[in-house]
């Protein structure tokens, strides 16, 4: 019972009165954050289970699929078959298509048979799509391991001064898993309204977005779909949101496009918010 | 040899075991599931092993194992999220066939990861809430607290493997020879079954628990209580064990 001490994954967003902000960046809309963008020209990673690119609900859209390999330990990057082992990418992708249908998408798989999820993996897989430049990465999944620790924080502050947004699910449980508990990694739990732009800003971090991840309609292996819950399923909403964003305003650094969504979340006005107006107002 | 292992059996098997089917016992009746099963990873061959399983349609599982590539269990095991799904039953392609091998195909799944300091050790799953399709974000957060116990319960019997191991090692070297096989055993025992008898006693385990307890918020307590009214209608329903 040892990471009691740290909140429940989803806490923050099963009771959204308590998210009411006084203060907020005024200015910013969804109309000037994405309106009219596709995502297209944006290039889109989902480090995970490797991309089913013939599944329909990823419309064609695969634009390279790479894997990690461990030979004696040591990772290396290879051209992969675009495959999905369990289904999740290809969950996550779907759901990053359905927001931004015009994004590209590169696979990066970092877990299968001879990977066993191993940390090392992940870390190579994250490293070599912050070298490849891609625009934004998708990782839903985390490592638990203390060993790796001062590793994805070098990944994680490589990103950021590449300008790279890292979108990562919060850890299901309540205890210490990387990189998303960063403080540069925009963040994501599930809040469970079923509404794919419906968007929380928690103001009292380690998670510091919610976005939908209750019950939520997925693709999954094998061409087929299922419905799903986890936090796996509420960051690639998040991704979305950030493709979008990046591709109507290119160039925008991690920091900005935070600032950005949570400018736009929809959170409630304080009550009594006669701050609110005058400080800050409330974006639509 | 032989005896040795007999020794090392009775120290880690039945309260191993015992500790993680109390635990798929409370979870079936928690959540008035279909079934309940803790799968932990095992090497060569790598795989994820069905330990103990609960409810009406939960024992064909034990026994079982599954790649750690494969299905829901080996996907929680790879990446350390827990999950939920729904309409599995719906979907033909879904996980089938490990599914059909324990003899029951849900509806719905949760499964979330037992994880120790060194990374995940096993996967923790309930099948078809009987009053519900589907898995709500607070049965994902109660399932996260079993998991912990489970956890806890495999560390502890674990530690005590280890202090068994190590200290056979030692006597051995110590004994310079001097000491048989058999001695060196009795002396293991000896000592480790107090060890089952004091230090790590499930009072004991309680008491811990309960001082840890102490410096959770008004939520977590709420939530403790649940679990425990659970626990205690299961006591009384159970015959009472000495």
């Amino acid at each position: 019972m040892s990471g009691l001490d740290l909140p429940a994954w989803s806490e923050p967003f099963t009771d959204v009165a308590g998210l009411a902000r006084r203060m907020r960046l005024r200015g910013i809309s969804r109309d000037w954050a994405w309106g009219g963008s596709t995502g297209a020209g944006v290039r889109v990673g989902i480090v995970d289970s490797g991309l089913e690119a013939s599944h329909p609900r990823l419309n064609g859209r695969v634009a390279q699929s790479v894997a990690v390999q461990l030979v004696d330990g040591e990772p290396e990057v290879v051209p992969d078959e675009a495959v999905d082992l369990y289904g999740h990418a290809t969950a996550c992708g779907g759901i990053i298509l359905g927001m931004a249908p015009e994004v590209e998408l590169v696979s990066i798989r970092v877990l299968g048979a001879d990977l066993r999820g191993k940390g090392t993996a992940f870390a190579a897989g994250l490293e070599w799509a912050i070298e490849q430049g891609i625009d934004v990465l998708n990782l839903s999944l985390s490592s638990k391991s203390e060993a790796l620790f001062p590793v994805f924080h070098d990944l994680v502050d490589k990103a950021y001064f590449r300008g790279i947004p890292l979108v990562s699910a919060a850890n299901n449980v309540p205890a210490a898993s990387y990189p998303s508990l960063f403080s540069t990694v925009v963040s994501v739990a599930a809040h469970g309204e079923a509404d794919p732009w419906r968007l929380y800003y928690n103001p009292s971090p380690p998670v510091e977005f919610g976005a939908w991840g209750v019950e939520v309609p997925i693709a999954w292996k094998d061409g087929g779909t299922t419905v799903a819950t986890g936090n796996s399923f509420a960051a690639p909403h998040v991704t979305g949101m950030v493709a979008l964003i990046l591709a109507k305003h290119r160039g925008l650094t991690p920091f900005e496009v935070k600032a950005v969504l949570a400018a736009v979340a929809d959170n409630p006005r304080r009550a009594g918010g006669e701050a609110a107006s005058r400080v800050g107002g409330v974006a639509p | 040899m032989a005896r040795r292992s007999v020794v090392a059996r009775g120290l880690q098997g039945p309260v191993e075991q015992r500790l993680l089917q109390s635990i798929v016992d409370a979870t079936v009746s928690l959540f008035d599931a279909e079934a309940s099963s803790i799968a932990l990873f095992e090497r060569d061959p790598d795989r994820l092993e069905y330990r103990v399983a609960a409810g009406e349609h939960g024992a064909g599982a034990v026994g079982l194992t599954v790649k750690p590539s494969e299905g829901i269990a080996g996907f929680v095991f790879s990446t350390g999220q827990a999950v939920s799904l729904s309409d599995v039953a719906a979907d033909p392609r879904f996980d089938r066939e490990a599914a059909e091998r324990t003899g029951y195909v849900p509806r719905s799944v949760a499964a979330v990861p037992l994880y120790d300091e060194e990374g995940t050790i096993g996967v923790l799953q309930v099948l078809d809430k009987r009053g519900s399709e589907s898995f709500s974000l607070r049965d994902m957060e109660l399932l996260a607290v079993f998991a912990a116990q489970a956890t806890a319960a495999i560390t502890a019997t674990r530690v005590q493997r280890g202090t068994a191991r190590l200290m056979t090692h030692i006597l051995e070297h110590v004994g310079d020879g001097t000491l048989t096989e058999e001695q060196v055993d009795a002396i293991v025992s000896d000592a480790t079954r107090g060890l089952d008898d004091h230090a790590d006693t499930p009072f004991w385990h309680l008491v811990d628990h309960v001082e840890a307890l102490r410096t959770l918020g008004e939520r977590d307590l709420t939530l403790v209580a649940d679990i425990l009214n659970v626990v205690a209608r299961h006591a009384e329903r159970a015959p009472r064990r000495r």
